[in-house]
């Protein structure tokens, strides 16, 4: 119950405040509008259209965050699990949640000032939604026809990809949503290849005519590409406001006393075999490679507690059941498995070859943790570059990926993560109807396949300046900026804002 | 069934597609239909698990809920699955020879999850429902017992800008003033919370604020609403297109004051307001300078505090509008300074 709180602890806070006495900046404070939020990101390139978003991809995770800065979408979700009108104000479906109606909130102008119609909704989805889909124009909007049920429509369109968009024939984004994009200096990947460490800038101005209301801050300033260790830097001196951190510095971070905010886990970092490497394919191997694995080691050790042991490839906080799921280490057992392979098949004595797919610090030092797990049950492993000089490329039996969460629908994002292994995927399963115990069985016959070892589930961390308030973030990842507003510095040093961390309730118009 | 509308002006939507598809209703509707409490939902859950096949007891029960579903509900679900499932003659058992029964609760961001699985033979049983979040129904707040008293009065849904107390309103009423569908709407709620009357104010202000700055003024015979440079009357018996605004530069409500039956001092009402993603603590302390600092009584609040007016009559209350961040709801409070613990 919430308020339980209660007596002890208002007894305390009672006697503590009287002592103290209140503080003198005690009045009702409002937000403030003006300034500009300055940003750093790690990232080195965005994109705004939506259609090139991999799925998956991290890089498509920090698109969708600033896409979202321009964009709208048709429903969102909100804290308390209710889908919320944007650019649609009410919807309807069939009994058999194939065909889904919307009906477009009226006057709603793209920041050219051009009103939002049915078409433009329709040219923005339809690429969006995979084959069979079928977006049309409907009396009061726009309806779309599933090739199959699709009960959690609305979480697919909450969430990922589903931007209601249009790219000018310049390639510049033009959106409904609070922000306008007025200067992009971000370089085109040819250009990035030959200058990997310049920094861009993106800088986004705020829509007095914003149909959801004037964002508080006037502007935002974007820089990408910044090393961490700069970002932590700059937030500490005051020249950024927020910035994103890797795991391996959240504890420097928090002893330099900085307010660090973290999501839920949104980003899985798991091995992929691959039967490219014969080795890699036998049940046997792979049984004994998970069993080695020291998950929690991994966490709790390497990345000092700011990742979770995964044992699903869904996190709990989306299918509600991973707790179901459970694998322990088990040295005896794997080593026991390795002698039983054939002699001079990879993973035996012949090493088997690990590439690590995804940049970083974190991914590096978690790809030699991984050999070093497979060492110690007698299987040899062997890390390879990203890209090697050779120009005959070895097959590689193992891979270290991420993988970010773009859905909210559970299904979705199996669905998703299993096209993303070329995994057989039974339509009848996953594409059916939303059955949680079908997903679960799905689900649990992919990890029993160990196609896939899931390893380390990371949050996205956040550092935030003192001055900015009402820091929150949607359930589907995206930052609520239009509703931030900053602090004046000076009444700052009166009234710190609390920290903001997950455990703290969400945001949104209060 | 799932949640459709979330906004209640559908009925044209609803004529429109009733015929060929599955009736639209409105969030409020839909919620006061669907809605489910937990022992219902486990309930459902027990007798899904009862059909699993060569099922055996006893069971050793283990249960997992989300840290933040068990600050709302609690623990008292466990105890009534035990009960249920007793009730379903499964017997329970803590010796290490009961099959294991792995009990869970847990909420996506969409639904709330509820699952029941045990091993049986070489074979897990795994039995999984879902819910929408957004139709469950807690259970009610108890209010605390601090000094500082609130009772709820009243909640909805509905984006909730104000409450004020009609000071030649004796019968323990107030009205409220919500943001609905792009207008401000005036509505006037009885004793126990029920809405006697609504006024819509489009012509008060077409235009969303992020952040509308309004209060609803009940001067005796003059109710209006009163922006930071406007003022619009109204009355409870006009058609919405017939309410005027005139320029006004307004002086913000002045903080409520409130002064209890057993003390000669006032003590002013205060609240930090300023972040819309953090509880507040509702502060009282004493009105006059001289006793500034020497005290102050607390209370904490589930939300961001909002508004807070004082009441005419008694004036040892005052409404205090608040967001529980846990429901979403907007909630009004009367806060009472009571005498003694």
């Amino acid at each position: 119950m919430r308020f339980t709180k209660s007596l002890s602890l208002a007894a305390i806070s009672a006697a503590i405040f009287a002592l103290l006495g209140p503080p003198p900046a005690l009045a009702s404070k409002r937000p403030r509008y003006g300034g500009t939020l300055r940003v750093e990101l790690s990232a080195t390139s965005v994109s705004f259209d939506p259609r090139s978003w991999k799925p998956g991809s991290p890089a498509a995770g920090d698109s969708e965050k600033l896409a979202a800065l321009l964009y709208d979408r048709l429903v969102t979700l909100d804290d308390y699990g209710r889908f919320q009108p944007a650019l649609a104000l009410e919807w309807v479906h069939d009994p058999s949640s194939k065909l889904w109606q919307f009906k477009l909130r009226p006057a709603v102008k793209f920041s050219d000032g051009s009103a939002v119609t049915a078409k433009d909704v329709i040219a923005a989805l339809q690429p969006l939604f995979p084959a069979g889909f079928q977006v049309s124009p409907s009396e009061s909007g726009v309806q779309i026809r599933a090739p199959r049920p699709a009960p959690d429509l609305l979480e697919q369109l909450a969430s990922s990809h589903y931007f209601i968009f249009r790219i000018q024939p310049d390639g510049s984004p033009i959106g409904t949503g609070p922000f306008t994009l007025a200067e992009n200096s971000v370089s085109s990947s040819s250009e990035a290849t030959s200058a990997p460490l310049k920094p861009a800038h993106l800088k986004f101005r705020a829509r007095d005519d914003a149909w959801s209301g004037r964002p508080f801050l006037d502007a935002i300033d974007v820089t990408l590409g910044n090393p961490p260790l700069r970002q932590v830097l700059d937030l500490q001196v005051g020249r950024a406001d927020i910035v994103d951190l890797p795991p391996d510095l959240i504890r420097k971070a928090q002893q330099e006393n900085l307010r660090v905010w973290s999501s839920h886990p949104d980003t899985l970092l798991a091995l992929r075999l691959d039967d490219a490497q014969p080795g890699a394919a036998d049940p046997r191997f792979r049984e004994a490679l998970d069993l080695a694995l020291d998950r929690d080691t991994m966490a709790n050790v390497l990345l000092q507690r700011q990742a979770l042991p995964a044992v699903a490839l869904l996190p709990q906080w989306l299918s509600g059941y991973a707790f179901l799921f459970g694998t322990s280490m088990n040295l005896d057992r794997a080593k026991a498995l390795h002698t039983s392979l054939p002699a001079g098949s990879a993973g035996a004595h012949e090493p088997i070859r690990m590439r690590v797919d995804a940049v970083g610090d974190v991914m590096k030092i978690l790809g030699e943790r991984v050999a070093v797990n497979a060492r110690q049950a007698n299987i040899p492993v062997e890390l390879v570059p990203r890209s090697t000089s050779s120009t005959v490329t070895p097959a590689i039996g193992l891979h270290l990926f991420a993988w970010h969460y773009d859905s909210l629908s559970p299904r979705v994002e199996l669905q998703a993560l299993a096209q993303h292994l070329h995994s057989e995927v039974p339509a009848d399963t996953i594409e059916e109807p939303v059955n949680p115990e079908k997903l679960f069985a799905q689900e649990r016959r992919l990890l029993n396949e160990r196609q896939v070892l899931p390893l380390l589930l990371l949050p996205k961390y956040i550092g935030i300046a003192p001055a900015v308030r009402n820091w929150s973030a949607e359930p589907s990842g995206a930052w609520r900026l239009a509703d931030v507003w900053l602090e004046p510095t000076e009444s700052l040093t009166s009234n710190p804002p609390a920290d903001t961390g997950r455990t703290t309730a969400p945001g949104g118009h209060p | 069934m799932r949640l459709l509308f979330s906004r209640p002006a559908v009925s044209l939507l609803c004529l429109l597609f009733s015929f060929v598809l599955t009736p639209a209703c409105p969030a409020q509707t839909a919620q006061a239909r669907d809605s489910f409490t937990l022992e219902s939902a486990l309930r459902q859950l027990i007798d899904r698990f009862a059909t699993a096949p060569n099922l055996r007891g006893p069971f050793k029960l283990q249960f997992f809920q989300d840290p933040a579903f068990a600050a709302e509900t609690g623990k008292d679900w466990q105890d009534f699955f035990r009960q249920q499932l007793e009730s379903h003659h499964f017997s329970v058992s803590d010796s290490p020879d009961a099959a294991l029964l792995r009990v869970g609760v847990a909420e996506t961001p969409a639904e709330l999850v509820l699952s029941a699985t045990t091993r049986v033979g070489e074979k897990d049983e795994v039995r999984l429902l879902t819910f929408p979040r957004a139709s469950f129904r807690a259970p009610s707040l108890p209010v605390v017992p601090v000094r500082l008293e609130k009772q709820l009065v009243f909640q909805t849904s509905d984006r909730l800008l104000d409450a004020s107390s009609p000071g030649n309103d004796t019968s323990g009423g107030m009205a409220v003033l919500v943001y609905r569908d792009f207008a401000f709407v005036a509505l006037r709620i009885d004793s126990v919370g029920a809405v006697q009357q609504s006024v819509s104010l489009a012509a008060a202000g077409p235009l969303l604020s992020r952040d509308p700055r309004v209060e609803l003024s009940l001067e005796p015979d003059a109710p209006s609403i009163v922006f930071s440079e406007k003022s619009c009357p109204f009355s409870w018996t006009a058609a919405a297109a017939d309410i005027p605004c005139r320029a006004a530069k307004s002086v913000p409500r002045a903080p409520a004051v409130l002064t209890p039956s057993c003390d000669s001092r006032a003590w002013k009402l205060l609240a930090d307001s300023s972040d819309w993603s953090t509880p507040d603590l509702l502060q009282a302390v004493p009105n006059e300078p001289s006793h500034k600092g020497s005290a102050a009584i607390l209370s904490d609040f589930p939300g961001p505090i909002i508004a807070i007016s004082a009441e005419q009559n008694p004036s040892a209350s005052a409404l205090v509008v608040t967001r529980n961040l846990r429901t979403g709801n907007y909630e009004v409070y009367k806060v009472t300074l009571a005498c003694g613990n």
